[in-house]
């Protein structure tokens, strides 16, 4: 009896043990074709797919392309294990201080000839480096707002009180709350009130003398801002702008009809060509004279990740992203499908559609969002103040509510 | 409690379903099965295993295999000490797996540095810090590639972007080619004698011989493919040492050393970015307790975190209580119906209600302050939406308080309150004695 048992406990362990090694042998036999890992938003996927197989046909290298929230490819970039990590990822320009101090990304260096096809604030937005500048990623595509004018209440401002005066006077005619909508909402939006804070003299970061940026240098509350400041209560007083305002109620406004400005993005675009109300979209005119008054700038690209080298794709990932993907033809390919402007100028030259040009020409002299890992405790703070200062009655003064948040991001960044 | 419950009532002629469903797979059938189950259970140690011997974590793949091996010999040998195993052996695997490691992981994570700048392993962390700090040097040459192979070795075919001469570079270095042996066309070279080009569908092949091959041109300076069709001469401006583990810049002569917290730092507190993880000891709860930027919130978030708890789930019970109370009247018409206007916000899914929720409180636009008349800042004071937020919370929360009183209220049996009132008892006296106290120890056990 006993020695029946003890041969069921031995062949069950054969028969198992044996069924494991053909599982794992037939499993580890599978040859392994050159594949490379993209990871790209939604938005873009149809456009990266379509690139990046051109590119790879001719190379005999398969491109897997996996759809990730835009978010999530940055922090999930932290986390992933090397089997299933991309080679090569879409990203905004302002995650590249982070990914090098993590060492996520690699640097690239594309040919000088490559090179000058860009503006230098393209390139040198997606440039990271304490001690020595390097380039970690292609851009792509330009992203920043603009404003976005009811011709049919109004006119394109000629200067910023022609923009008040008619940006009120519609307020008045469709009893709107608001008399240019953008949106903040509770947490406050310090990117789409960008426009207003450049335009009365703000920024965020100061540079010191190799060119890169100083976070001991913040200008949230310089002197040229401040003594302008008063004006912020003047719009708070009037119901120019209102902190109350959050994305969806800021679109409503404008695709309503109801306020005769909203500074919105290429996002928003396809919404308001469908609610029918006539626009024209340009740049911001001067509040003060002698200050312009510019958006910031995203500059979207690929970046090639450290893990291309463990899975030996590192000169394919690079020759794709540093040489293939930043070529006019690629550029106007990745840019127009999904409603952007391309940052290789030469591409931006054969742009045809007339709403994306505009979008284009309001980006001049605008200001890439700081890329260095300081701008993180930036965000929240200047947002408040913004709200705090117009959210309507019991809004602060601006002049102390900004320089309540030049106190608070000096100590957070320490 | 009888033993066998669930066909004990069934009255079948024959044995009953369980009894045979135990009598169908205490067989062969269920052996195989056994065995099968068993069988992908190993398959998928066995790939394990390999998978953690490959990347040399001894410990891991010894814990793996050792268990493996556990559990197939308590569902194989054939002991009846086995026999209560068997049942909590699949409990334990799962206990382990979602609730120890865990929790062991998180302790361990809390102990080190890990974070924005400290991601990486050491040495990975040396290798990105070597690759950052590559710089072209000021002659450099940038040159247009072509990989090609002499011999069955790989070596560049490159042409000065500068100049338009051509080059080969080996492991040995930089040689100049004859022009007149190739053939360059678009500032490429398309043909060599003597040499192979590497195209098309062989590029796949080549990748990590291409990224890993260094064509010396200086003391440090060297020509290096990046990509496919182009190479840069590149030179490093930081110089690890692996002897006493530092980096030398090799202009300045600074000298960086492993401080300890996962980076490299100077004598004057300049740090090389990346760093690594490493554990730190108690130095976050250090800073959590005495830094006054994260102890201020933390406190002030723990201290909200306990207030909510408590105040939106007494707040909920006592209007809950209140209203199954009221609804208990005898003689109350259209008491179903009310009821159940009073559970709809708990049929909604709280999702939606908060959605709503929120568009009711904004300020400027809201349905309430618009109808109170008031400028009440809802959600954009910090006191007034921590108001908002019970209050919503609330709203959510008081139908469940509401069908528990109810449920609890009915089995108070109406003689004990008829009795109580007989003997002159007011309301709140009956309330109290009677209703909350019967309540009490019929609660509903959720």
């Amino acid at each position: 009896m006993l020695s029946t048992h003890r041969l069921r406990v031995v062949a069950g362990l054969a028969v198992t043990a044996i069924a494991a090694v053909v599982a794992v042998s037939s499993g580890s036999s599978a040859t392994n074709a050159t594949t490379l890992v993209i990871w790209a938003d939604a938005d873009r996927v149809p456009a990266v797919t379509q690139v990046a197989n051109a590119w790879a046909a001719p190379k005999g290298v398969t491109v897997q392309i996996v759809q990730k929230n835009f978010g999530d490819i940055r922090s999930q970039l932290n986390t992933v294990a090397v089997e299933t990590a991309p080679d090569v990822i879409v990203g905004a320009h302002d995650w590249v201080g982070e990914l090098s101090a993590n060492g996520s990304v690699l640097p690239l260096s594309p040919s000088a000839g490559t090179k000058k096809q860009f503006p230098a604030y393209a390139l040198n937005s997606f440039s990271y480096g304490i001690a020595v500048k390097k380039l970690f990623g292609a851009p792509v595509a330009l992203e920043n707002i603009a404003l976005v004018t009811n011709t049919a209440l109004a006119k394109v401002p000629t200067s910023f009180a022609d923009m008040e005066r008619q940006a009120l006077a519609a307020k008045k005619k469709t009893k709107a709350q608001v008399g240019i909508a953008v949106q903040q909402g509770s947490g406050g939006d310090a990117y789409h009130m960008y426009p207003f804070f450049s335009g009365l003299g703000g920024y965020i970061f100061g540079t010191n003398a190799v060119g890169n940026l100083d976070p001991s240098n913040i200008g949230v509350a310089n002197a040229k801002f401040l003594k302008n400041a008063p004006l912020i209560d003047k719009w708070n007083k009037e119901s120019l702008i209102r902190s109350q305002v959050a994305w969806d109620t800021g679109r409503d406004l404008f695709t309503k009809g109801k306020v005769a400005y909203y500074i919105t993005g290429p996002w928003f675009l396809s919404d308001i060509q469908k609610s029918g109300v006539k626009y024209a979209i340009s740049g911001f005119p001067q509040i003060v004279p002698g200050i312009n008054s510019v958006p910031f700038l995203g500059v979207q690209g690929f970046m090639v990740t450290k893990f291309s080298a463990p899975h030996g794709v590192e000169s394919l990932a690079k020759d794709l992203v540093a040489n293939y993907m930043m070529q006019p033809s690629a550029q106007l390919a990745l840019a127009s499908a999904n409603g952007r402007f391309p940052a290789n100028l030469k591409a931006a030259a054969q742009v045809k559609d007339k709403d994306l040009k505009a979008f284009g020409k309001a980006s001049e002299g605008g200001v890439p969002m700081p890329n260095i890992p300081q701008m993180a405790s930036v965000w929240g703070d200047l947002g408040a103040a913004w709200v705090r200062s117009t959210k309507g009655a019991g809004a602060i003064p601006a002049r102390r509510s900004f320089i309540g948040a030049q106190k608070s991001i000096a100590q957070k960044i320490g | 409690m009888t033993s066998v419950p669930i066909a004990a009532d069934t009255a079948v002629p024959n044995p009953s379903l369980l009894a045979r469903a135990i009598g169908f797979f205490s067989g062969p059938v269920g052996l195989a099965i056994k065995l099968v189950l068993l069988a992908v259970l190993n398959a998928l140690a066995f790939w394990a295993v390999g998978v953690l011997l490959a990347d040399q974590k001894w410990i891991a793949a010894l814990a793996v295999g050792g268990a493996t091996l556990l559990i197939d010999l308590v569902y194989l040998v054939p002991d009846k000490r086995l026999i209560p195993l068997k049942f909590l052996v699949p409990g334990m695997v799962f206990l382990v797996a979602f609730v120890v490691i865990p929790i062991v992981a998180n302790a361990n994570i809390a102990f080190t540095n890990w974070s924005t700048g400290h991601n990486l392993s050491k040495d990975e962390a040396i290798v990105a810090i070597q690759e950052v700090s590559l710089v072209a040097p000021a002659d450099g040459a940038s040159y247009v590639m072509t990989p090609a192979e002499q011999r069955g070795e790989l070596v560049l075919l490159l042409v000065n972007e500068a100049t338009g001469k051509p080059y080969v570079g080996t492991e040995d270095g930089l040689e100049p080619l004859s022009p007149a042996n190739v053939t360059i066309a678009n500032g490429a070279v398309t043909a060599a004698e003597g040499y192979e080009l590497v195209q098309g569908e062989e590029l796949a092949g080549i990748d990590q011989q291409l990224s890993t091959l260094l064509v010396p041109t200086g003391e440090s300076s060297f020509v290096r493919a990046e990509g496919l069709s182009l190479a840069v001469e590149l030179q490093p401006t930081l110089v690890y040492v692996a002897a006493n583990d530092t980096f030398r810049n090799i202009e300045t002569g600074v000298v960086y050393r492993d401080n300890g917290k996962g980076s490299y730092e100077s004598v004057t507190g300049t740090t090389l970015e990346p760093g690594w993880r490493t554990h730190v000891g108690f130095e976050n709860f250090v800073t959590v307790l005495t830094d006054p930027l994260v102890r201020d919130p933390f406190v002030r978030v723990f201290v909200w975190t306990f207030a909510y708890a408590f105040l939106s789930v007494f707040i909920q019970f006592v209007i809950g209580l209140f209203l199954a109370i009221v609804l208990n009247k005898p003689d109350l018409k259209l008491k179903r119906i009310q009821r159940a206007f009073l559970v709809l916000p708990f049929a909604i899914p709280a999702f939606l209600s908060v959605l709503v929720w929120a568009g009711l409180l904004n300020d400027e636009f809201g349905v309430i302050n618009q109808t109170l008349g008031t400028n009440i800042p809802w959600l954009f004071d910090p006191t007034w939406a921590k108001v908002s937020c019970i209050l919503v919370n609330v709203w959510i929360g008081f139908p469940y308080w509401f069908l528990v009183c109810t449920a609890a209220l009915q089995a108070v049996p109406e003689e004990l309150t008829e009795a109580a009132r007989v003997d002159c008892a007011g309301p709140l006296q009956v309330f109290r004695r009677v209703t909350l106290r019967s309540c009490s120890s019929s609660r509903p056990r959720s």
